[in-house]
């Protein structure tokens, strides 16, 4: 398995992933010129063509024993320059008087743009075929090691938006108490429109002035920044990086975004140089693999699992041995360099 | 009607402090403006006889309190007070209904949304407020009496008050386990206070309103983030308060985009010179007739032309081919007028109301 840029000949594969897809998951819509565009704007943001505020940089996760496409990710470098990047920022406000005895403290949602500017991981899905062997946490990881290797291609903020709380028939309560109020359409469409990149259209007709919490429904309160229980693995894979929720919450759902400074991510952090030495013999199968390497070219960017640990020389220089079908799989050789993260 | 009782609204003074008390105390709902407490109502009398003593050229914080009096039993059964400005020194907070328009045309779409927002507007309105009436009297001539009398005051000193009046009603209430709840506080101040509606009105007439409604969050409220029970009281008035409205519409008032910032009743706007009885008031020679030469004729609001000792009274329009207005000796004595003295006199009918189209 390996991770590679989208190619325009994966268009049916990523189709496949958007009818796999389903409610809440807006960056993916099964829809051709869609799905198509958004592969010509990522082949542009790779080959350095793309204005630099509108850079999207699409992965696929591809399996090398007939080239299907298992799963996908992305990273858009700077979210908010196009188009109004909206959420709702739960704050909260002390109303007080000695004279009346009082005092309390109300939360509130207020729709900001705070996060104009950002980079933001999202898009990520794996089929259900595949989730296994850490195809999972390739998906996920992979990004801070593109991050880490063309740093200078990001802002100083990375966020993630995490899917809210639905119900077992696919309703949100935090859209049907506050977001059903303001748009004339129902939740899947409101959907349909997000992924459809009009989401800022609708952040439009969404309530401007703080809402007060208490006027909430308790089970659209209790969704307030709480994610899908399917979601909850990813956000757990975030915060282990280092990524926390700062109390912004999505429009529609309520689900958080979680954020970090990108030199602060561990993945970034922690991820090294190391130059490959590789052994004429293939891999033998591994279930926890324990190593990610990627490489360190951007149109030709390849990552996947790697199966032995990075060694440090007297010098402080990191190596790393390859196996013949790892190194094929990455299209290295020996004395290429690798970016390498360990766990 | 020769048994009508003789009715009389002059100023408060301080004999009248227990016979406010009780009125306070027996206001259905309640009044915040009207608390039964004595060192407030005593301050509001004091206030009140120096706001007459006063020289005004401009309205400020006066207050005017006026009692209802049945002459016949010597009893004070009805008591209002006239703000000659709402917010003066402070503000006069109300909730103003509002209507944002949250439109895309990129999606098609076009939506509504009613707030209510915090306003000072009404400020500086001259306010009638705290009207208590004695239940034996109510939907009587001396309700109408003791609430349009304050019009014939602010008709002869229009220098003390402002041109705009505002009027505001109690809201509508529910009886939950015995008591009276506003739905409209517990959707909406109760999530600020954790104080019920009683509690926060008693604390409100005992301080002041605004000083209340200063920590009332700033921000704007979602109506369709309320209750249906807090929608449906916005701008209702309590059903005990349905005839004096309909009488204050009839009058000349109309309803506004305002209502009460605690239970959401309505609050009432009118330019004085739209008003009924700003229209049809005027000036009349007086003749005084033995009562039972009085001719027939109908109701009407007579006051005199003094400031400290102001009486109007209710008698009736009956005016002489000269145009003298006709009143009993005993009238002309509560008024303190002589033969040939003017007063100001006013047909209590108001035709709205008369022709039952309300």
């Amino acid at each position: 398995m390996r991770i590679r840029p989208i190619a325009r000949h994966d268009i049916e594969g990523l189709k496949v992933l958007a009818r796999e897809t389903g409610v809440g998951f807006t960056s993916l819509p099964d829809n051709h010129e869609f799905l198509s565009a958004k592969i010509e704007r990522t082949l542009a943001a790779f080959e350095g063509r793309e204005p630099s505020d509108d850079r999207l940089y699409f992965f696929v996760l591809e399996d090398d024993r007939d080239g299907s496409i298992a799963g996908c990710c992305a990273i858009e470098a700077c979210v908010g320059t196009d188009a109004p990047f909206y959420h709702y920022r739960l704050g909260s406000l002390a109303h007080s008087s000695v004279q009346l005895d009082l005092h309390r403290t109300l939360d509130t949602l207020t729709l900001c743009s705070d996060h104009t500017g950002d980079a933001e991981v999202c898009s990520l899905f794996l089929r259900e075929g595949w989730r296994k062997d850490r195809n999972g946490a390739l998906l996920s990881k992979v990004r801070w090691l593109f991050m880490a290797q063309f740093r200078a291609a990001f802002p100083d903020k990375v966020l993630a938006e995490m899917r809210g709380v639905f119900t077992p028939e696919g309703r949100s309560p935090f859209w049907e108490c506050l977001g059903s109020h303001f748009f004339p359409m129902d939740f899947n469409e409101a959907d349909r429109l997000t992924g459809m990149g009009q989401k800022s259209f609708i952040g439009e007709l969404m309530p401007k002035f703080p809402i007060y919490t208490p006027f909430l429904s308790e089970p659209a309160r209790a969704a307030i920044g709480q994610v899908h229980e399917h979601t909850r693995p990813a956000v757990a894979m975030l915060k282990k990086e280092g990524l926390r929720w700062e109390g912004y919450v999505d429009i529609f759902d309520g689900g958080p975004t979680v954020e970090a400074y990108i030199d602060d991510v561990r993945a970034v952090r922690d991820s090294q140089l190391a130059s490959v030495e590789v052994i004429a013999s293939d891999a033998p199968a591994c279930e926890r693999p324990a190593v990610m390497a990627a490489t360190t070219g951007m149109a030709d960017f390849r990552a996947s699992w790697i199966s032995h640990d990075v060694t440090r020389d007297d010098s402080g220089a990191c190596h790393v041995r390859l196996h013949r079908d790892e190194a094929e799989r990455l299209g290295v050789t020996g004395g290429d360099t690798l970016r390498v993260l360990a766990g | 009607m020769s048994s009508a009782p003789m009715l009389v609204v002059r100023p408060a003074e301080s004999r009248d402090l227990l016979a406010l008390e009780r009125l306070a105390a027996t206001a259905t709902p309640r009044l915040t403006n009207l608390p039964a407490h004595r060192d407030r109502l005593e301050e509001r009398i004091l206030r009140s006889q120096r706001s007459l003593r006063a020289e005004i050229d401009f309205p400020g914080d006066e207050i005017y309190c006026f009692v209802l009096e049945d002459l016949d039993t010597g009893e004070v059964v009805g008591t209002a007070s006239l703000r000659a400005e709402a917010g003066a020194r402070e503000a006069y907070y109300t909730y103003r209904q509002e209507t944002l328009i949250h439109a895309s045309q990129q999606l098609n779409v076009r939506h509504e949304v009613q707030t209510l927002s915090l306003s000072h507007e009404v400020s500086d309105a001259t306010l009638l407020c705290a009207l208590s009436l004695d239940a034996r009297y109510r939907e009587t001539d001396a309700d109408s009496l003791l609430r349009r009398a304050r019009l014939m005051f602010i008709a002869q000193y229009p220098e003390r008050f402002a041109t705009e009046l505002a009027v505001a009603f109690p809201g509508y209430l529910e009886t939950r386990d015995e008591r009276q709840v506003s739905p409209f506080w517990d959707s909406v101040g109760q999530h600020f206070f954790d104080r019920d509606f009683n509690e926060i009105n008693q604390m409100a007439g005992v301080r002041s309103k605004s000083f209340i409604a200063e920590v009332m969050p700033p921000f704007p409220l979602y109506l369709p983030l309320l209750t249906p029970q807090a929608r449906a009281a916005i701008g209702r008035e309590n059903p005990r308060h349905e005839y004096a409205m309909q009488e204050m519409l009839a009058e000349g008032f109309s309803r506004s985009r305002h209502v009460d910032i605690f239970d959401a009743g309505p609050l009432l706007l009118a330019e004085c010179e739209r008003l009924h009885t700003f229209k049809q008031c005027g000036w009349h020679p007086v003749r005084i007739r033995p009562q039972e030469s009085l001719p027939d004729a109908v109701p009407a609001m007579v006051a005199n032309q003094r400031l400290g000792d102001f009486r109007c009274v209710l008698a009736r329009y009956a005016l002489t081919p000269t145009g003298q207005l006709m009143l009993t000796p005993q009238q002309a004595e509560v008024l303190g007028v002589e033969e040939g003295r003017a007063v100001l006199a006013v047909p209590m009918p108001l035709p709205t109301m008369d022709e039952g189209e309300l």
